[in-house]
């Protein structure tokens, strides 16, 4: 009766008091069902309409098919592309309350400056950031006078060259990426200033990468210029093994094995990512400390307030 | 300090990890042993590989930071 006044219109209506339910565009859409696929293909089916049930039921069946075919050729290339997950290792700064080893974040900087410095750029991380952190600031001022910076145009309008300050950010090694790319056979080493950031699980995977190098797999051969790393994604990484024990003389005297300088690397780098961590972490305990506490006074508060509505007794008065 | 005694402690963790992981191990060497004669150069054993020194790692993984500083 309802779709009748919708479609056709009468002069005889009878004139309305009240408001009638298919006036409203909004029932009439939600009391309409729009039908699937599916219905559609039972639909055809029932009238008998065999041409475009079988078009429409092929047209199902392919889509399946190439959907589970697809599925199938990616698992299988999955492990190479992916690289060999890296395990977790337990940091020291990992815990909730935990901060930096900071003899840690020193070593590391010696490490990425003797071993890294020469292909990898850190060019958001300056000099002045380690003040405090792993050097002293006269230590810090040392290290950037040793570096020259090209500085702005001067009263004569020349650039000019002067040692480094505590301002000046890391010196890069090339001076752009197409440098980079023409030294290192096509790659281009990316800066290390948030890599542990930029990596899925990056600590630990930059931990397991550098230390990681071994034999392919049989059956694998990596061409020329590469070399096999299974954390890789693919596999093939065009830097070779950096960390070979002893390669750096450590000032504290520590034991410069691989997975010595692979740790106190990363713990650098980590770092470098996040220098913010140690405030973080106590500014989190404190306010997630202070905020239960509120949450605790404002359920009482609310409970203390709704207790009126919540205990209100209602008398059905009936007269039947 | 010119100890050249260096022995990386975390090779020396992966030598005493293998007798746990002998069974990805040996599935290792039976697919080296399977791929042998294979001269298309589409065998390769990386499934084994992974699982194996995945088994090595976690293992690794527990006990190295322990030796380092």
């Amino acid at each position: 009766m309802h779709r009748n006044m919708r479609n056709s219109f009468r002069w005889q209506e009878k004139p309305r008091m009240c408001y009638q339910p298919s006036d409203d565009l909004f029932y009439w859409k939600i009391h309409t069902k729009t039908p699937s696929f599916f219905s559609t293909l039972k639909q055809d089916a029932a009238a008998g309409s065999s041409s475009m049930m079988s078009l429409r039921a092929l047209a199902l069946i392919g889509a399946s098919i190439s959907g589970i075919l697809s599925f199938g050729t990616i698992t299988s290339a999955d492990e190479a592309e992916h690289g060999l997950p890296a395990p977790n290792y337990p940091w020291p700064h990992k815990g909730i309350l935990s901060s930096y080893d900071h003899a840690s974040i020193r070593r590391g900087h010696q490490v990425y400056q003797q071993v890294c410095a020469s292909c990898h750029s850190m060019s958001l991380v300056s000099y002045r950031d380690l003040v405090g952190v792993a050097y002293t600031e006269e230590e810090t001022k040392a290290m950037a006078a040793e570096i020259e910076v090209v500085d702005g145009p001067n009263d004569e309008g020349e650039m000019f060259t002067r040692p480094g300050k505590l301002s000046d950010r890391f010196p890069q090694p090339y001076p752009n990426e197409q440098a980079a790319r023409f030294v290192n056979g096509g790659a281009y080493p990316p800066d290390l200033s948030l890599i542990t950031k930029a990596r899925h699980n990056g600590q630990n995977y930059v931990f397991a990468l550098l230390t990681g190098y071994r034999d392919p797999p049989a059956g694998v051969a990596i061409r020329d210029g590469l070399h096999y790393n299974p954390y890789f994604p693919g596999g093939a990484i065009a830097m070779p093994q950096m960390l070979i024990d002893g390669a750096v003389e450590y000032e504290d005297g520590t034991p410069a094995t691989e997975s010595q300088m692979g740790k106190d690397v990363v713990t650098f780098l980590s770092w470098a990512a996040e220098p913010e961590m140690e405030e973080r972490k106590l500014m989190g305990f404190k306010w997630i400390f202070v905020l239960s506490l509120a949450l605790l006074q404002a359920a009482y508060y609310r409970r203390l307030k709704w207790s009126v509505f919540k205990s209100r007794k209602l008398v059905v008065d009936a007269v039947n | 300090m010119a100890d050249e005694e260096l022995t990386d402690p975390k090779l020396y963790l992966e030598e005493t990890c293998k007798p746990k992981c002998v069974k990805p191990f040996w599935e290792y060497q039976a697919c080296i042993k399977r791929i042998k004669g294979d001269e298309s150069g589409q065998k390769h054993c990386t499934g084994q590989y992974f699982d194996y020194w995945k088994c090595v790692d976690e293992c690794v993984a527990l006990k190295v930071f322990e030796k380092l500083k």
